[in-house]
């Protein structure tokens, strides 16, 4: 059933790339596909720790802020204590917010949706407080090389993706850790009945999140060259929109790492696509709705179909 | 045990705003019964926010000029949050301020407070983004149609008269959509200029290099890039110089030390449209003192824009 969604997301990228060929001449070049890697990039890398999340059944709203968070406070550390302490900040600061909403989560039995909304607001106030609400800039040269820099012809972002991908594949697929992600979101009582740590199995997932919220915050910073504290904004839409249109099911237990990366790349060509052929910002934000709508609805109604 | 809980929550918080009512009375030296002449005029302020230079210099602008005019001002921010700042417009009304000014957190949405002000008879002013709604005095803000307008000069002079030109936007903001308006009226006077259609950097960075990114991606012969501020410059700029292209031309929009630092620097980023944000707090309270005289203001007050390149930024 997962190869079937697998393939239908990825006739739908097949699909959009023909018609965008005829209405953007640039669409179809190495350089593009290269450009469309690099827009996803942050996203990608997010959607893979929110991937695991939504697997169990939860969901995490406070991944734009806690990005911005770390960024700013990435730019600020590496201003005092220079790039790699800054980039360890960034990672720290993500992984003790994924530890504060998996705890609340798994042993206080509060909503994910609460508790993240709740993260979401309280972390984009720390960002602007911390950056006295300006971009932190400036900063080192070497801050920013790591955003610039790429591998025959590859940015380093998007290989920090494709490792992330990988990594979350083999979690998944290749860790009892992974199986009991699955377990946890199928069937929580049924997981803890079979003698599976529901609590923990939830919080570490949260803290792994963190981790690529970390990772995902360095990436972006990078790139950006400072610690902007509006950085982020509603990411976390766009990342449920990668899951949820590769396939993965909101309400836990199905889905996986792959159809997110097909289901990034999905808005990600869209999004390139409708910049490239000139179509007005304001159609955009319709043409993104309504696709988004459409890949959802056949998914569901292949699930119905079998 | 929740309820007993909530009861002593609730007195509480009863206690605690009587209290806070007792002190703005008392606080207030204008006391109604004070006749008007004599005493201290008081101007609810209410900010779009305080998180940002603009909006710092602005707010000094007010305070040196209400200093100056005898004025106390009672000075809010929205933190762009609508419902707030019409809370802190009722909150004006029923503390009998003697004018309001409003930085509007959204333009058609504070319509219904403004009304409500000049119901109790209040005069009211915007400064820098305009009311879609109710009776305003004298709206101060920049020119953002002119700075467009400069912008394109500056763009048109540096390139020659002739290629292609992009633009950065940000096509939900009034301002901004007049920036773009005034640049583009400017550009189709150069038939030899080419202006392809405006993306949407969301007047943030980030989105702005994804938008920069596809903007030189599908245009390589692209000679110059007009952003609508100052994060959407520093953004297309990361994008450029991620890509090498020497040449391109960025000019952006309000002049932030950031931005200024890399103007100076040599980058990509040759010029900035810069606004005056204290000069817009000052004419707002000349404004407001006009028309507490009993003068006439002018319903729009244009604060002039400036460039600011290499050479000015020394």
């Amino acid at each position: 059933m997962q190869k079937i969604s697998g393939y239908i997301i990825v006739l739908a990228i097949v699909l959009e790339s023909i018609v965008f060929a005829f209405y953007a001449p640039a669409f179809l070049s190495l350089d593009n596909l290269v450009n469309v890697a690099l827009s996803i990039a942050v996203i990608g890398i997010l959607a893979v720790g929110m991937t695991l999340v939504i697997l169990t059944g939860g969901i995490d709203l406070s991944i734009g802020s806690v990005a911005a968070l770390a960024g700013v406070i990435a730019a600020i550390t590496a201003l005092k204590f220079g790039v790699f302490a800054g980039f360890a900040a960034a990672f720290a600061v993500g992984i003790f917010s994924g530890a504060f909403n998996g705890a609340v989560v798994a042993y206080f039995k509060v909503p994910p949706f609460i508790v993240t909304l709740a993260l979401l607001t309280i972390a984009r106030g720390l960002a602007f407080i911390l950056s006295e609400g300006r971009s932190v800039g400036n900063l080192p040269e070497n801050f920013s090389s790591l955003g610039k820099s790429s591998i025959f012809g590859i940015p380093f972002s998007v290989l920090l993706m494709l490792a992330s991908f990988a990594a979350g594949w083999f979690v998944l697929q290749r860790t009892t850790f992974g199986r009991y992600i699955y377990a946890v979101g199928g069937n929580r009582e049924a997981a803890f009945l079979a003698g599976v740590k529901v609590k923990s199995v939830t919080l570490w997932v949260y803290i792994l999140n963190g981790f690529f919220v970390g990772l995902a915050a360095v990436v972006l910073a990078s790139r950006l060259g400072a610690g902007v504290p509006n950085s982020g904004l509603q990411y976390e839409l766009d990342v449920i929109a990668a899951v949820i249109v590769g396939g993965t099911s909101l309400t836990g237990g199905r889905g996986s790492v792959v159809s997110t990366l097909f289901g990034a790349i999905f808005i990600g060509v869209l999004n390139n696509g409708l910049n490239l052929a000139g179509v007005d910002p304001y159609t955009q934000k319709i043409v993104l709705g309504v696709v988004i709508l459409l890949a959802v609805l056949a998914d569901q109604y292949k699930k119905h179909a079998i | 045990m929740h309820k007993l809980f909530s009861l002593i929550f609730l007195n509480v918080l009863i206690v605690f705003l009587t209290a806070c009512n007792q002190n703005v009375t008392h606080n207030s030296p204008a006391g109604n019964t004070a006749s008007n002449s004599t005493a201290k005029k008081r101007i609810g302020v209410t900010l779009l926010t305080r998180e940002d230079d603009f909006y710092r210099e602005l707010e000094t602008g007010l305070k040196e000029n209400a200093a100056k005019n005898n004025f106390e001002l009672l000075i809010q921010s929205g933190d762009k949050d609508l419902s707030k700042q019409q809370s802190q417009i009722d909150n004006f009304i029923v503390q009998k301020v003697d004018a309001i000014i409003v930085c509007p957190t959204d333009t058609k949405g504070i319509a219904p407070a403004i009304e409500r002000a000049n119901a109790a008879n209040i005069p009211v002013f915007t400064a820098d983004i305009a009311a879609g709604g109710g009776k305003i005095v004298s709206h101060v803000a920049s020119d953002n149609v002119a700075g467009g307008r400069l912008a394109a000069e500056y763009i048109a002079k540096a390139i020659g008269g002739s290629g292609k030109v992009g633009i950065i936007g940000q096509p939900e903001v009034q301002s901004v959509i007049d920036r773009e308006t005034g640049f583009k009226e400017t550009m189709a006077k150069y038939p030899q200029i080419t202006v392809i259609p405006t993306l949407n950097g969301g007047g943030v960075r980030d989105r702005a290099l994804k938008a920069a990114d596809d903007l030189l991606q599908g245009n390589p012969d692209l000679k110059a890039i007009f952003c609508i501020n100052d994060e959407t410059a520093l953004g297309a700029l990361s994008s450029a110089e991620t890509r090498g292209m020497k040449d391109l031309i960025i000019v952006g929009y309000d002049a932030a030390p950031e931005a200024v630092e890399k103007i100076k620097k040599g980058t990509n980023l040759k010029a900035d449209v810069a606004q005056q944000p204290r000069d817009i707090g000052a004419k707002t309270i000349e404004a407001v003192a006009t028309h507490l005289r009993g003068g006439a203001v002018e319903p729009i007050v244009n604060v002039p824009v400036k460039i600011v390149d290499a050479e000015s930024a020394k």
